[in-house]
């Protein structure tokens, strides 16, 4: 378990509206870890920005962590999150000194009226001991260490004097201050240029190599996975339908929901006719869940045993999957 | 920026003489004039006796005339003489003025401050019991017209319970500030509750606005506590559009001031706008009305200044 840095076993997270429950995430199970990318990819709506925030404990009011446990493999020992209050000072001494986050649109994610170097500032204030000249040089070293230009001027500027990737790149000195374990960046770039993408993702790939962070994820990007990921977990309808690493989930994914997302995406040389298929149907209503696997309405490989959940089954220590028929699937090969 | 204010500034000089032209025009459509108002009605005057009046007083020229004579006056700083009392009106408003500015002024400080404060509280315990109960009060507050708070007040605070004085300012020989506190409470309450309901319910969208924002996420996944992402983060961003409202209410406040020290018998400006108003005595009239569009062209400048210098994506000038 040493080589962990986070794992969440079970999660459970549902929201209420209108007296309806959404299950939005409904018993997630999963482990970052050390100094490795895991990226979880889905579909929009399919609980990956909230499996995030339930591990920040930073849910919107109206939702909450209904079961299950997210494990802080801190160097002090072991942290239920899930057990510490929502902004108590134990949770509050965790965000953004062990676990920090970076958001899908640096524009909103950064308060307009205070300068980037005051916004960096405040990260360190609250979890270390820096003052004045010292605060203010650290500041100005995270943000050159970004591949910020003219790091010294541009910690006095506003968010609105910054690009959309320098912004991008200044949310990301603001979580690296600390120097955290764990980073989790949801979808960082989807607000981004795609030139700019890719120097984003260069960057995070630097800090995880040169400071050992462990990276989650999260994206809809099949190629951004195959670039950057060490383990991949596929969310469908709050669940994780398949996970493993990289080269077993992409190489030999056995999950049907899995093989549509890698065919729904064109292969560059493969030419102008090669065939995408796109998924058909529509995910579900969240509060008319089909009753057993979620994917059963729209899956090719359908049998009627699809009308109760499947459990989830390793087909290697590492590989997983919640399918009844990944024998055969797996079998009939990719 | 500095261009910029000059720039507002000197726009201030051919807005308010465009504004006074106005009011000069609409006060000469009204029937009647100063020398009317002096007549008993139940005694017959002889008209020749009413144009040598009218024309000693200089009522009989021209409407561009009069105005001409009496703008130029006001250029040269000669704000004239009361029609019915023969009074320099420079005088009048060094006597008005400051009480005047005393009671807005405190009302003013008072409501923004209280409504912000209000208006954060109930944003930040949004559906809650005080939520609620700020929420029907600001709406009282609002509804209800500033002469009944007014008398009521006089009724409760004054006659029955004899803690406060019932109207007036100044007692002799008691002429500081803080003297003037027993007198000023009631009026300058009464005169906020409207602004301070109106500041409330703003701040308090604006405040739930801000915090429904992206970067106050940002703050607490810095592990920031409550208070100063709530009020650090989030009334920060709040702040702009309520000192802008603030501003823009400034103009109410003034109009509020002349019920307010009708009621309280508070001797400023508005009382004496009133009295001018119901003897046609246009000097003074003119007077006033210069000096609140003055007031408010000025305080919209120092609004804009004021929102430039706080929030850092406004520029000015462009």
């Amino acid at each position: 378990m040493s080589d962990v840095a986070l794992s969440v076993r079970d999660l459970k997270t549902f929201f209420y509206t209108n007296r309806r429950c959404n299950k939005a995430v409904n018993g997630v199970s999963f482990e970052i870890r050390k100094g490795k990318t895991l990226c979880v990819v889905g579909e929009s709506g399919c609980g990956k920005s909230v499996t995030a925030a339930a591990i920040m404990q930073l849910l919107p009011t109206l939702s909450r962590i209904e079961d299950g446990s997210i494990v802080y493999h801190s160097d002090h020992g072991d942290i239920h999150i899930e057990r510490l209050a929502r902004n108590g000072s134990q949770m509050r001494a965790i965000r953004g000194a062990e676990i920090s986050m970076i958001f899908q649109d640096p524009m909103t994610a950064l308060n307009p009226v205070f300068t980037i170097g005051f916004q960096i500032a405040e990260n360190l204030r609250y979890h270390t001991a820096m003052r004045g000249r010292q605060l203010r040089d650290k500041v100005v070293d995270l943000l050159r260490t970004m591949g910020i230009p003219l790091p010294e001027r541009r910690a006095g500027e506003f968010p609105h004097q910054f690009s959309g990737g320098m912004r991008q790149r200044a949310m990301i000195a603001m979580a690296m201050a600390c120097n955290p374990k764990i980073l989790i960046a949801d979808e960082p770039t989807t607000a981004l240029d795609v030139t700019i993408q890719a120097q984003i993702f260069e960057l995070m790939d630097r800090l995880k190599r040169e400071h050992g962070t462990a990276i989650m994820l999260i994206t809809h990007d099949m190629g951004v996975v195959a670039e950057l990921a060490d383990d991949v977990a596929v969310m469908y309808m709050g669940n994780i339908v398949e996970a493993g690493t990289v080269e077993e989930v992409l190489r030999h994914p056995v999950h049907p929901y899995t093989r549509a997302l890698l065919t729904s995406m064109p292969v560059l040389g493969k030419g102008k006719n090669q065939s995408i298929e796109a998924i058909p149907g529509s995910t579900p209503d969240p509060f008319d869940r089909p009753p057993g696997c979620q994917f059963a309405p729209r899956c090719p490989y359908r049998v009627d045993a699809c009308a109760t959940m499947p459990a989830e089954t390793h087909t290697t220590p590492t590989h997983r999957t919640m399918c009844w028929r990944y024998e055969e699937l797996a079998a009939d090969g990719a | 920026m500095l261009t910029y204010i000059i720039r507002r500034i000197l726009i201030i000089v051919p807005m308010a003489v465009a504004v006074s032209f106005l009011i000069y025009l609409g006060l000469d459509l009204t029937p009647g004039d100063a020398v009317s108002h002096m007549l008993d009605p139940t005694r017959t005057v002889d008209p020749e006796k009413l144009a040598e009046l009218r024309h000693a007083l200089g009522l009989d020229s021209p409407l561009i005339v009069r105005y001409w004579i009496w703008l130029t006056g006001v250029l040269q700083g000669h704000f004239g003489y009361t029609l019915t009392g023969g009074v320099p009106i420079s005088s009048l408003l060094v006597d008005r003025l400051p009480a005047t500015l005393e009671l807005s002024g405190t009302a003013l400080i008072l409501s923004t401050i209280l409504g912000s404060i209000l208006g954060t509280i109930s944003a930040l315990r949004r559906g809650s019991a005080t939520d609620n109960v700020l929420t029907v009060v600001g709406m009282i507050g609002v509804s209800i017209p500033e002469f009944f708070f007014g008398l009521v007040a006089i009724v409760v605070f004054a006659l029955n319970l004899n803690w406060l004085p019932v109207g007036g300012r100044l007692l002799p020989s008691y002429d500081s500030y803080w003297d003037h506190i027993p007198n000023l409470i009631m009026p300058a309450l009464v005169l906020s509750i409207m602004m301070t309901a109106g500041v409330m319910r703003y701040a308090r969208s604006s405040m739930l606005d801000a915090l429904s924002r992206e970067f106050i996420k940002t703050a607490r996944s810095k592990g920031l506590p409550e208070w100063r992402v709530n009020l650090l983060h989030g009334f920060r961003v709040a702040l702009t559009p309520v000192i802008v409202l603030v501003g823009f209410r400034l103009p109410i406040l003034i109009g509020g001031s002349v019920i307010v020290e009708q009621v309280f018998q508070w001797p400023g400006l508005g009382n004496l706008f009133v009295s001018a108003v119901r003897n046609k005595d246009l000097p003074v009239v003119m007077t006033i009305a210069l000096l609140s569009v003055v007031l408010v062209l000025t305080v919209s400048l120092i609004i804009d200044v004021l929102t430039a210098v706080i929030d850092p994506r406004v520029r000015l000038g462009a």
